[in-house]
């Protein structure tokens, strides 16, 4: 099937309610990683631009807050059903700008994306503050305004349902944000961009493109923010943190993993053979909470690799546009290439791929950014190939033999953000999602990521949770209001 | 020749150096792309206990591949 085109040839930033280019004229350009084809220029946003992004927010910020719930949460519900009816546009030109299967856009990013909106929707018409009488006389009320204009950076790995993640919150909070995607993938943000502007004033939501040295630096750098919100790595999670340090604001980051995956020998079996997959293979293993070290006891060891194996050989890598596509390419070739070195080291540190382990080629692959599924086994915990984070469709395979040993080794990582534990006894499974130091544990399931359950990180995987009420916290300020009912004075003076 | 001062952003479009950063024990490519600032900056937050030898390191490496004419890679 003939790669489809239905992105536009040039976007342009959307500040203000106007689409505008950068001030200089520089652009950038979005490649499907799958074959290296051109899709689409967008700006390369300068400091003005995002100078103008917040100036443009905060003039938005003063009627947007006045909003009443009703109604803004009418325009969440609006904004999802927009994206909702544009559901198979977006979800191509998320998959070409991408490289994921199109029925994972279609099946998972696209339905989280319109589902947090309608989440969110839900949570201010839901919200009633807190009063209380601390005595006779008075009476505290507590009130959460919004605490201003964001900005908010987010990654290349899930663009649109990253950016979802991102704003629904913001707008429930009644606040008004700058928002930049990755270089890398800026299409489907920008294609949201259009619907937001149908629906939004103007200023309230402003999308600049570009560099993360250029436009991302413009942000972490402006005065203008009162919070900073970022989805990436842990390396740049620290620059974020200190840029928002230095101007005492907050910050919210969701940063890398290194999450274990755990096998028990009561595992329901070809469920956990498909969660195995879903942990390290969704999303081309490109998920920051992915099941990148599957921990298997060992008196099923043997069995659940060989039939791992067999089923990662099975795995359909192939071109992102094609329904049949299990696995898309990886995001481009630098991370290719980061993924390859990973094996070597692998095999270098004593370990040995059982599947995988190369680039996949033929039938066109050899043009794209494609890699087999990949198991390394003969691993311990110490190894790099099991403390780093790869960001690919490889795990590695280490065996245990008893509970304490397995959560203490899933637990000796400097990540904490997912995790899942594999066994039909209820007493196991709080034990050990109890036990291990991570902001998610799953229960016989992996990469379940809806809005309503709470995510974030433990450790150095990040700081804030997100896809739940909790994140309006971090959107808000507290306010008391504390009034005294007395007409009698005090008599201290 | 690339120094502390480097974008890594323009370092890692050279064929090669990601290999050479991931042998070294440094990524600089995550899911936010490639990392944002200097080299020198970089190799400070990942505690590089000697960061000019990681450059010359680097350098030399660059240098191998292009006398033996090593190519690219994938887009």
């Amino acid at each position: 099937m003939k790669m489809p085109r239905p992105m536009d040839e040039g976007y342009k930033m959307l500040i203000g309610g106007e689409w505008v280019n950068a001030g200089d004229g520089k652009t950038c350009s979005s490649y499907c990683p799958a074959n290296g084809e051109l899709l689409a220029g967008f700006p390369d946003a300068t400091k003005e631009d995002v100078d103008a992004a917040v100036k443009a927010a905060w003039k938005a910020f003063d009627s947007w807050k006045r909003m009443s719930p009703p109604e803004r949460s009418g325009l969440l519900l609006k904004i999802a059903d927009l994206i909702e009816a544009n559901l198979d546009k977006l979800a191509m030109v998320e998959s070409l700008d991408n490289g994921k299967p199109i029925r994972e856009t279609t099946a998972v990013d696209l339905p989280l994306t319109i589902d947090h909106f309608r989440y969110f929707a839900g949570v201010i018409r839901a919200e009633e503050g807190e009063a209380v009488m601390i005595d006779d006389n008075n009476l505290s009320i507590i009130l959460r305004e919004p605490i201003g204009v964001v900005g908010q950076i987010i990654p290349w790995n899930f663009p649109i349902a990253m950016a979802a993640w991102k704003i629904a919150p913001v707008l429930a909070a009644g606040c008004c944000t700058v928002i930049k995607p990755s270089s890398t993938t800026s299409l489907s943000l920008l294609e949201l961009a259009k619907l937001l502007n149908k629906v939004l004033p103007p200023g309230v939501v402003n999308v600049v493109t570009g560099r993360g040295s250029g436009a991302g630096q413009y942000i972490l750098d402006h005065e203008g923010f009162r919070k900073l919100a970022f989805t990436g790595s842990t390396e740049v999670g620290y620059d974020v943190a200190l840029a928002a340090a230095k101007k005492l604001i907050p910050a919210t980051l969701e940063l890398g993993g290194k999450s274990a995956n755990i096998f028990f020998p009561d595992a329901p079996w070809e469920k956990a053979i498909e969660g195995l997959q879903v942990g390290i293979l969704f999303n081309q293993g490109q998920v920051c909470c992915a099941g990148s070290r599957v921990f298997v006891h060992e008196e099923i060891y043997k069995k659940f690799l060989s039939e791992a194996v067999t089923a990662f050989k099975k795995i359909k890598v192939g071109m992102p546009w094609e329904k049949e596509t299990q696995m898309g390419s990886q995001i481009d070739g630098t991370q290719l290439e980061k993924i390859l070195a990973y094996v070597e080291i692998g095999k270098r540190e004593g370990g040995r791929v059982a599947v995988g382990g190369s680039r996949a080629t033929g039938n066109g692959l050899e043009k794209g950014a494609f890699m087999q599924p990949t198991l390394l086994v003969d691993v311990d915990n110490k190894m790099r190939v099991a403390r780093e984070e790869i960001f690919g469709p490889v795990a590695v395979v280490i065996p245990f033999k008893t509970e304490e040993e397995v959560i203490a080794m899933a637990n000796d990582s400097e990540y904490g953000l997912g995790g899942a534990v594999w066994t039909k006894d209820i007493n196991r499974a709080f034990r050990v999602a109890r036990g291990i130091e991570t902001g998610r544990m799953w229960i016989n399931q992996y990469n379940n990521l809806p809005a309503h359950t709470p995510f974030g990180g433990y450790k150095k995987s990040g700081i804030g949770r997100e896809t739940h009420k909790a994140i309006i916290e971090h959107y808000t300020q507290m306010k008391n209001i504390f009034i005294n009912l007395s007409e009698q004075k005090m008599g201290l003076y | 020749m690339i120094s502390r001062d480097t974008q890594v952003e323009d370092i890692v479009k050279i064929p090669g150096t990601v290999t050479y950063f991931i042998q070294e024990g440094v990524s600089p490519i995550t899911c936010s792309g490639a990392y944002p600032q200097t080299l020198g900056r970089l190799l400070e937050i990942k505690n590089v206990p000697d960061p000019d030898a990681f450059i010359d390191g680097l350098n030399a490496f660059l240098k191998e591949r292009s006398l033996k004419g090593e190519e690219s890679r994938t887009p």
